[in-house]
């Protein structure tokens, strides 16, 4: 805590697109209230100055390197809390589809003969390398959803958030269901929290939050096939997303959220 | 050849890295702008299915997925064979003033505004867009506003600023409600005398500096962009104009052929490569792209306001191509302009309240590639794929990229004319900062710092000795 109590609070970036960190910006402007009850010491997309006395530290970004383990254990050392802040962090997100091909081709893609100068590995959410008190969800995140987040956070409360589908978000918006119109969804098995918003806005969910608790996977793959998806396009509806999720269940053959 | 490390920070790197190479006589030699660029997308694209593309691509960046977004679904149109209807461009093509309407907004106001209000010279401490907030409160919350609005386009037709819902191959998903309609013509007016004040304060801040803009990276080059069959500035589909450095137009082509036109060049000390005229070969064939370039590609500009202001942009150099890029910055507002004045027009549009949103798909012809001016300049997205829409092969070439070359040449003439060669200095730190920042690249460098980019210049000596570093973070 600072000298007027408040506590203090940094942002940190991994590998990620930064949209959920302009988010917060977003939502900030909307929530002054919040700022005066925070100290932010370190926030690279919005402020110049950086300290390192923090207790709650949001995560953007996925590990992809050695050097991110190093520090991620850095925060966590300093951190009472650390926040997950968006799919990057909760998923490892699209950066995860790299995984899906083997290492040295994307490297060689990307770096041509210097691949070697660059140390890379598999994209993983923080959660693989250290321990994870809260997560916000979503690519990019909620607003809202983070604004009550934070504010549990403050109370000292545990973070809520939803154990059920998109579809209960879906039905209460009154939304015709995507698999009537012809399109695919994966709002069956994908944790609610932003309002049903990609079929609100007439697409299907493409399952950016991440998993709900044990998932009925091979039902929802059955609900695919039935609707006409070949097997290729089933797993790309799980993979978008949760490649990582999948991929280490699929590993380790036990569930791992 | 001295070793060169880099070290990525994040994916497009927190740190944009800069070399000074000195000669025998301790003089400046060459200097490098080193980049690295997200390539890994078109490697891991490989496998999904093409109408993902909308929708994975965006994520490559926060800062302006609205193009990605919009290309991708343009190179999808022709994967499945159709035509959006005319409903559906339109509506896309207001989303993307929008992007235009943020983008343009926050670079002038926020990163740009600082270095031309408060001075290249002042405390990079207060040469924020805090301090700006400071100084100049009443500009600074009109500008926040006017960024607002851009993405409050965004966010009516696609549910959210960041990564919208919106674009589908053969059209969009979603109508513009009546209501939604009213409210953004509404506020039109509020934005357009924002942009006009900001046109204001780069003339006054042009005749104090003149002497200083004369002399501040000026080179010949040619220029590409976009334009409307009678010539005029166009930003969401038009043909490809690339004319030389004197003006003629070298060549005019459909976005489609752009393989048969452009070639890519590579270089080792940045992983950018270099597009250029194939015709004229590299580096003959180098061009800028952006404001600059569009503006100088352009005879004219379709709407009133802007075109006033396109008057004076065409006599800045006797009616030849504006060379300075210090003038990216006025290009960017009359641009500004130019994107309200034609959000205005499509909001004005009868057709844009109608529901024929979207065409049914053909047969998948196995190739696609979508084109439009991105905030930062012409962005391609070409995608093969077998016959079942599976992507086999992924070819982007991104804003930034087509001004690599530009950019390096930029910041080797400041070297040369500010570095005096054994000694780097912060004064010199801010003008090299400040010519990089004219192409608005979109590294995190140039976004994240809110008028302070993260940044790294090493002077080398002609032995290849590391001489001396200069570091500053965000």
């Amino acid at each position: 805590m600072t000298s007027n109590g408040k506590p203090k609070v940094a942002f940190f970036d991994f590998a990620c697109c930064e949209g959920c960190q302009l988010t917060v910006v977003d939502s900030l402007q909307t929530h002054l209230d919040l700022l005066e009850a925070v100290e932010i010491v370190q926030f690279r997309e919005a402020i110049s100055d950086r300290g390192e006395d923090y207790q709650i530290a949001f995560i953007e970004g996925s590990c992809t390197r050695q050097a991110d383990e190093e520090r991620l254990r850095k925060i966590r050392a300093q951190a009472s809390v650390v926040v997950a802040l968006g799919a990057c962090a909760h998923t490892a997100c699209v950066n995860a589809l790299k995984n899906l091909h083997p290492l040295e081709d994307v490297r060689r893609w990307v770096y041509g003969d210097q691949a070697e100068w660059y140390d890379t590995y598999e994209a993983r959410p923080i959660s693989a390398v250290i321990e994870v008190d809260a997560i916000i969800p979503g690519c990019p995140i909620d607003r809202e959803e983070f604004i009550r987040v934070v504010k549990a956070l403050l109370l000292g409360k545990k973070p809520p958030l939803p154990d059920y589908p998109v579809c209960v978000e879906c039905k209460l918006k009154e939304n015709v269901c995507m698999f009537h119109i012809g399109k695919f969804c994966m709002g069956p098995v994908t944790r609610a929290g932003c309002g049903a918003i990609c079929p609100t806005y007439g697409d299907g969910c493409e399952g950016c939050r991440g998993f709900i608790p044990a998932p009925n996977e091979n039902a929802m793959k059955d609900v695919l096939a039935d609707a006409g998806l070949t097997v290729e396009a089933i797993m790309a509806r799980f993979t978008m997303f949760n490649t990582y999720l999948v991929s280490a269940r699929k590993a380790d053959g036990e569930e791992r959220r | 050849m001295p070793k060169i490390t880099i070290s990525p920070v994040t994916r497009i790197e927190g740190h944009a890295r800069i070399t000074i190479h000195l000669n025998d006589a301790g003089e400046v030699a060459q200097s490098y702008f080193h980049v690295e660029q997200f390539r890994g997308f078109e490697k891991f694209c490989e496998g999904r299915l093409f109408y993902e593309m909308p929708q994975i691509t965006p994520r490559t960046c926060g800062i302006c997925p609205v193009s990605h977004h919009l290309a991708s679904a343009k190179a999808c149109d022709r994967i499945v064979g159709v035509r959006p209807t005319l409903t559906a461009h339109k509506l896309r093509e207001l989303m993307h003033m929008g992007q235009l309407i943020q983008s343009h907004a926050m670079h002038f106001f926020e990163l740009s505004g600082p270095d031309l209000l408060l001075g290249f010279d002042a405390d990079p401490r207060i040469r924020n867009i805090a301090g700006l907030v400071q100084t100049h409160p009443d500009l600074a919350i009109k500008a926040v506003r006017a960024r607002a609005f851009g993405q409050e386009i965004i966010r009516r037709l696609g549910g959210r600023k960041v990564h919208p819902i919106f674009a589908i191959p053969g059209g969009v998903n979603k109508p513009l409600e009546p209501a939604d309609r009213d409210w953004l013509l509404g506020q039109i007016g509020e934005h357009i005398a924002t942009a006009q004040m900001g046109l204001a304060i780069w003339k006054d801040w042009l005749e104090k500096n003149s002497a200083m803009v004369a002399e501040f990276a000026v080179f010949p080059s040619a220029y590409m962009g976009l334009v409307r069959d009678d010539g005029a500035l166009e930003l969401y589909e038009g043909t490809v104009r690339l004319i030389d450095a004197d003006g003629n137009i070298l060549d005019e082509f459909n976005p489609c052929d752009y393989l048969d036109y452009v070639g890519e060049h590579v270089e080792p000390y940045t992983y950018l490569k270099y597009p250029f005229y194939k015709k004229l070969g590299y580096p003959a064939g180098v061009y800028r792209v952006g404001p600059l370039g569009r503006l100088n590609v352009a005879s004219h500009i379709s709407t009133p306001l802007a075109q006033d202001e396109m008057k004076v942009w065409k006599s800045l150099n006797g009616g030849k191509p504006v060379e300075g890029s210090l003038f990216y910055h006025y290009a960017r507002l009359i641009e500004f302009i130019y994107a309200l004045e034609r959000a205005q027009e499509l909001l004005e549009d009868r057709d844009i309240l109608r529901t024929d949103i979207a065409s049914d798909g053909g047969t998948i012809t196995g190739e696609g590639i979508g084109c439009l001016e991105a905030p930062r300049g012409t962005l391609f997205h070409h995608y093969w794929t077998d016959e079942h829409g599976i992507i086999r092969k992924v070819n982007l070439i991104v804003a930034t990229g087509h001004n690599g070359w530009a950019m390096n040449h930029a910041v080797n003439l400041v070297a040369k004319r500010y570095v005096d060669g054994t000694k780097l200095t912060e004064g010199m730190l801010n003008r090299v900062e400040a010519a990089i920042r004219a192409y608005d690249p979109c590294l995190s460098c140039s976004t994240h710092a809110m008028g302070q980019m993260p940044l790294r210049i090493e002077l080398y000596s002609a032995r290849g000795e590391l001489l001396e570093t200069l570091e500053r973070e965000a």
